[in-house]
């Protein structure tokens, strides 16, 4: 029997799915879509209640899959089919997206960042900030191993421009046409940009697989009452943990995107997009109302005479220590909690009008603000349902258009088995939840692998 | 003349916002011992380890200090970095200039600079004359002693039990399925529950290498990972305790939650009017065959107050405890549903503060609630609850209309706090693991290690360790198996060589440090006559050490010749 596993995506649940296994001895093949592994904790400041830096304490956990010798890892990768055979056993087919770099060469060093000409904007930093072409996610990038952007590179375009008949094959002179740019490849060190690499194609057999895919946010697009994405100040949590991060843009500056001012007055609007089945999607989010709580203490840790308001309808801080920490957030920290929706924002100048209802005192209220957090809905990552087709395994259609969760055997008794033997579900694929409870379904998504592995190596 | 590097770690803005980390390289270089200093950005990222091992190579270190954050956040990382370099582990220091410098001197820079500066350099000389240790083996004993029957024990021992390991169930009391038992179904699968249930106490009763022990207590535990030695009593059908003692590598602590007692609440008129009853005693109304009735009078109450948070989220502690239950919002919606289901013409009220139905699909569950069920949600804190004649007078008030409403009930339901086990501090103790302020057992991380506890090989399932509803519960409880599993995937335990020692000559078996060890890990030896230590049971706290008058116990890397040098470059 083959006493190797799959997990698919290496954010936190993933990372700790593959460590429990890894760490017991069994191997696992750990793919990952992005260039690097960590997920979205990867780009959160400071986590709640603790206000732990978020970098520092998975650091060693990435780190140590990045080393570990019972783990495969492939980034920058995905699953494209899995098959089973006679015994059971799963066969996999990882696509590795060309990256233009052979990793083998590559030291890490940085030069072909540090060299690339060209800027867009970064979707790791959630539109607040630029990367370059060739980049790596952060500076604690595991691997550290840069990717080229194929679409954005001067080079690779101007490349196949003149291959495909796009472009002249001769310049003025009548040579040749020589491609434009290629800094990177003049800068690099070891010589390890490779401009005609091609996505590589894995075949790994495995005997069970964990589904760790995660979730996306709600796109700020579909909130049209909220701007929908069309206001600069206007932004989402997760853009907001970027503007906390000592290694985001700003370098841990609260500094609103359209002028790089410091936001005196801020509003954060809880459950944009969820608990809304008309707008948005009819489920809680589970996480915003304590992140949220946490980005304004955190914001009132930075601008010391700001003030931050928060709209909410209820607010969910059951956990541990959670409702301490709420309490001090309104307390200590003195920020206005606003019990109500609110129904609509507009720029006006440079700053954002909110208009909402304050439940309490029946009252409309309209606040001026210079920024505004939407705490967008958790949404399955996109791609789930091709997963969820791949493997066999149900799905819900909790987020209507926007696609589903997987389905447990059972949600109450059997909440990280699906119904297909060999195959576990861990993290916020399965509904959002906070870290604590997805580190916790991890580890029991890997209790499961490691229970059937070793009564398989008995029975041998 | 030694040959030290010196790695000064930014940790982003942590350190280097207030720390001028050039400023300490420049320093520290000047010290003779160090052969070579540098600062990055995150040392703990994959260049900065990198760093660090191309250094000891390139300028011949035979020590390593990294300047960073607290040696429980990183110490570990470093050493298996500089190890990977041939260099022995223990040469390798952190020196704290984040928790213990920048962190708390945001405020003042320059002395915060100068500090990291004289906190590095005292680590430095420590490092000079640090002992290369290799870690200790250790025997492990692959057998499990969950404590607890309820739903999370169960899964626990049956996950690691199907790995084929033999697991020892104690239960306290005389039938497995704990506070589930009491609950007549579960919001989601709420017909099917029972037999869910059931489903899993047949399975782990039939179950081949599970020993369960109902009507029994853990009484006794020493040892360490591994190796504990635990006592159990268990009561026979005569009443009559006999013991039974286990070797057992590690425990699943699974004790789960009671419910906090209602004659706590007399602001609801817990305790002195009849039908103020509290959730679980409304669960046994609604169980399969029973019917939903008053205590005082048995008859059919047709309006019912649900009231919830009654005691939770209480800052002030003579009213209830401070935290949130978790469990209560969905519990009240069920209840409430199935009353207004049961008893025609009846109307549910339920006063709250928040509704925190934050699970899968359980947000829809409230709104089915409200608009199927027609269950009547009233945002706001009740003042008061008193009886007059044959009713229950509830005062309250609708924060959301900003009315006082008075609601004249047949029957209170208080939903009341999931509160520890009554004995879960006394327990703690025993096994040597931390409550919080509240009673609830505390995990090692928060965030990242929700299922371990500090003392290695005793791990967490349940609601023993904070207010959860089942679904969190049986996949926690899966992940204290996923812990034991890894531990019992090893033949041996590797332990940290980092305990305390003693110098025979210097000893004269006074026996002072068998008193002061708190872990029993001291002992004079009845042949030899001199002190000895039990390397697996030493957690290295240093008490004997302190306590020895003749400096004869000693912990490695901690001789009083290193404390006194790293005091002196102060």
């Amino acid at each position: 029997m083959n006493n190797r596993a799959l997990v698919i995506g290496a954010g936190i649940a993933g990372i700790q799915v593959s460590l429990d296994i890894a760490n017991s001895g069994y191997e696992v093949v750990l793919v990952e879509r992005e260039p690097s592994i960590g997920g979205h904790m990867a780009q959160l400041s400071e986590t709640f209640p603790t206000l732990d830096c978020s970098q520092c304490i998975m650091t060693p956990r990435t780190v140590e899959v990045g080393h570990h010798e019972n783990i495969r890892l492939y980034t920058y990768s995905e699953v494209e089919a899995i098959t089973r055979d006679g015994d059971g056993e799963f066969i996999a087919r990882i696509r590795r997206k060309a990256a233009y770099i052979d990793w083998d060469l590559c030291t890490g060093c940085g030069a072909c960042s540090e060299k690339c000409p060209f800027k867009v904007e970064s979707v790791f930093e959630r539109g607040i900030g630029p990367r370059k072409v060739v980049y790596t996610l952060s500076p604690q990038a595991v691997p550290n191993k840069p990717v080229i952007d194929a679409e954005n590179c001067r080079y690779l375009q101007s490349k196949w421009d003149i291959e495909q008949g796009r472009a002249p094959a001769v310049d003025k002179q009548g040579n040749p046409a020589k491609p434009k740019c290629g800094a990177c490849a003049k800068f690099c060190p070891t010589g390890a940009i490779i401009w005609d690499q091609e996505d590589r194609i894995f075949e790994e057999r495995v005997g069970s697989v964990v589904v760790a895919t995660g979730y996306d946010l709600f796109s700020l697009a579909n909130l049209p009452e909220y701007g929908g994405g069309k206001i600069p100040d206007v932004i989402d949590g997760l853009a907001f943990e970027r503007l906390l991060a000592a290694s985001g843009p700003t370098a841990g500056k609260v500094l609103r995107p359209s002028d790089g001012k410091v936001p005196k007055e801020i509003v954060f609007i809880q459950c944009s997009g969820s608990r809304d089945p008309e707008r948005g999607v009819p489920y809680c989010s589970k996480i915003c109302c304590m992140y949220t709580a946490k980005q304004a203490l955190l914001y009132k840790h930075r601008v010391h005479d700001g003030q931050a308001h928060v709209f909410y309808m209820d607010v969910r801080s059951g956990g541990k220590g959670y409702e301490e920490f709420l309490n001090r957030a309104q307390a200590e920290e003195g920020i206005h909690y606003v019990r109500g929706r609110v129904s609509r924002l507009f720029r006006d100048d440079d700053q954002i009008v909110v208009k909402g209802a304050d439940t309490l005192t029946g009252k409309p209220v309209e606040i001026r603000a210079d920024m505004v957090v939407l705490a967008a809905a958790i949404l399955p990552k996109a791609g789930s349902r091709l997963v969820a087709d791949m493997l066999g395994i149900p799905m819900d259609e909790a987020a209507g258009t926007y696609g589903g969760f997987y389905i447990p055997s059972n949600d109450e008794f059997d909440p990280v088995v699906s119904p297909v033997p060999g195959i576990f579900l861990a993290g916020a694929g399965l509904g959002p939840k906070d870290i604590p409870e997805t580190v916790a379904q991890a580890s029991g998504a890997a209790a499961k692998v490691l229970s059937l592995f070793q009564r398989q190596k008995v029975q041998a | 003349m030694s040959r030290i590097g010196v790695f000064v770690c930014h940790c982003g803005h942590n350190i280097a916002g207030t720390v001028d980390v050039s400023k300490v390289v420049e320093e520290i270089q000047k010290n003779g011992d160090v052969a070579f200093s540098i600062d990055y950005k995150y040392m703990c990222s994959d260049p900065g380890q990198a760093l660090i091992r191309e250094s000891i190579e390139k300028y011949q270190l035979d020590g390593v200090v990294v300047a960073a954050c607290s040696p429980a956040m990183h110490e570990t990382t470093f050493r298996r970095t500089v190890a990977s370099a041939g260099l022995n582990g223990f040469r390798c220091e952190s020196a704290n200039i984040r928790e213990q410098c920048s962190w708390v001197h945001q405020s003042e820079p320059e002395k915060a600079t100068a500090k990291a500066i004289a906190i590095s350099s005292s680590i430095v000389e420590k490092v000079k004359t640090n002992e290369e240790l290799e870690s200790l083996t250790l025997p492990l004993t692959k057998r499990l002693i969950v404590i607890g029957g309820g739903i999370a024990g169960m899964q626990s021992a049956l996950d690691v039990a199907d790995a084929g390991y033999p697991v020892v169930l104690v239960e306290k009391e005389n039938v497995l399925g704990g506070n589930m038992n009491r609950l007549s179904g579960t919001y989601l699968n709420f017909a099917a529950a029972p037999d869910l249930l059931q489903k899993k106490i047949d399975q782990v009763l039939h179950h081949p290498h599970i020993q369960v022990m109902t009507g029994a207590e853990v009484t006794e535990i020493e040892g360490y990972v591994g190796n504990f030695k635990v006592k159990v009593g268990q009561k026979d059908d005569a009443g009559s305790c006999e013991t039974f003692t286990f070797e057992t590598g590690a425990l699943v602590v699974a004790t789960g939650w009671r419910q906090f007692d209602i004659n706590r609440l007399p602001q609801y008129a817990g305790g002195s009017a009849p039908d103020v009853i509290d959730a679980l005693t409304f669960e046994s109304m609604l169980a399969p065959g029973q019917k939903i009735r008053r205590p005082s009078d048995g008859k059919t109450p047709y309006e019912v107050v649900f009231v919830q948070c009654a005691g939770s989220r209480e800052k002030d502690a003579e009213l209830g405890v401070p935290y949130c239950s978790k469990a209560c919002c969905m519990v009240v919606a069920k209840q409430a549903m199935l009353f207004q289901e049961r008893v025609p013409g009846g109307q549910a009220y339920v006063f709250y503060t928040d509704i925190r139905s934050a699970g899968k699909g359980y947000d829809e569950y409230v709104q089915r609630a409200m608009t199927d069920h027609h269950v009547l949600y009233l945002r706001g804190k009740v003042s008061k609850i008193f009886q007059d004649k044959a009713k229950l007078i509830v005062w309250g008030e609708d924060s959301l209309s900003n009315q006082e409403v008075e609601v004249p009930a047949d029957l209170v339901v208080l939903a009341s706090p999931m509160a520890p086990q009554l004995d879960s501090t006394e327990l703690a103790q025993r096994l040597h693991i931390s409550t919080d302020a509240n009673g609830f057992y505390n995990e090692a991380h928060p965030k990242l290690r929700p299922v371990e506890t500090l003392t290695a090989g005793i791990y967490l399932a349940g609601t023993g360790q904070g207010p959860k509803d089942i679904p969190e519960t049986v996949a926690q409880a899966s992940g204290a198996a996923a812990k034991v599993l890894q531990l019992f995937s090893h033949d041996e335990m590797t332990a940290s060589p980092l305990v305390a020692t003693v110098i025979p000559e210097f000893c004269s078996a006074c026996g002072l440090c068998v008193e002061i060890c708190p872990y029993g890990a001291r002992s004079i030896h009845p042949l030899w006559n001199i002190a000895t230590v039990n390397a697996a049971l030493c957690q290295s706290c240093g008490a004997c050490a302190a306590g020895c008058p003749n400096k004869a116990s000693q912990v490695h890397n901690w001789r009083p010749e290193q404390i006194m040098g790293m005091i002196d470059t102060l």
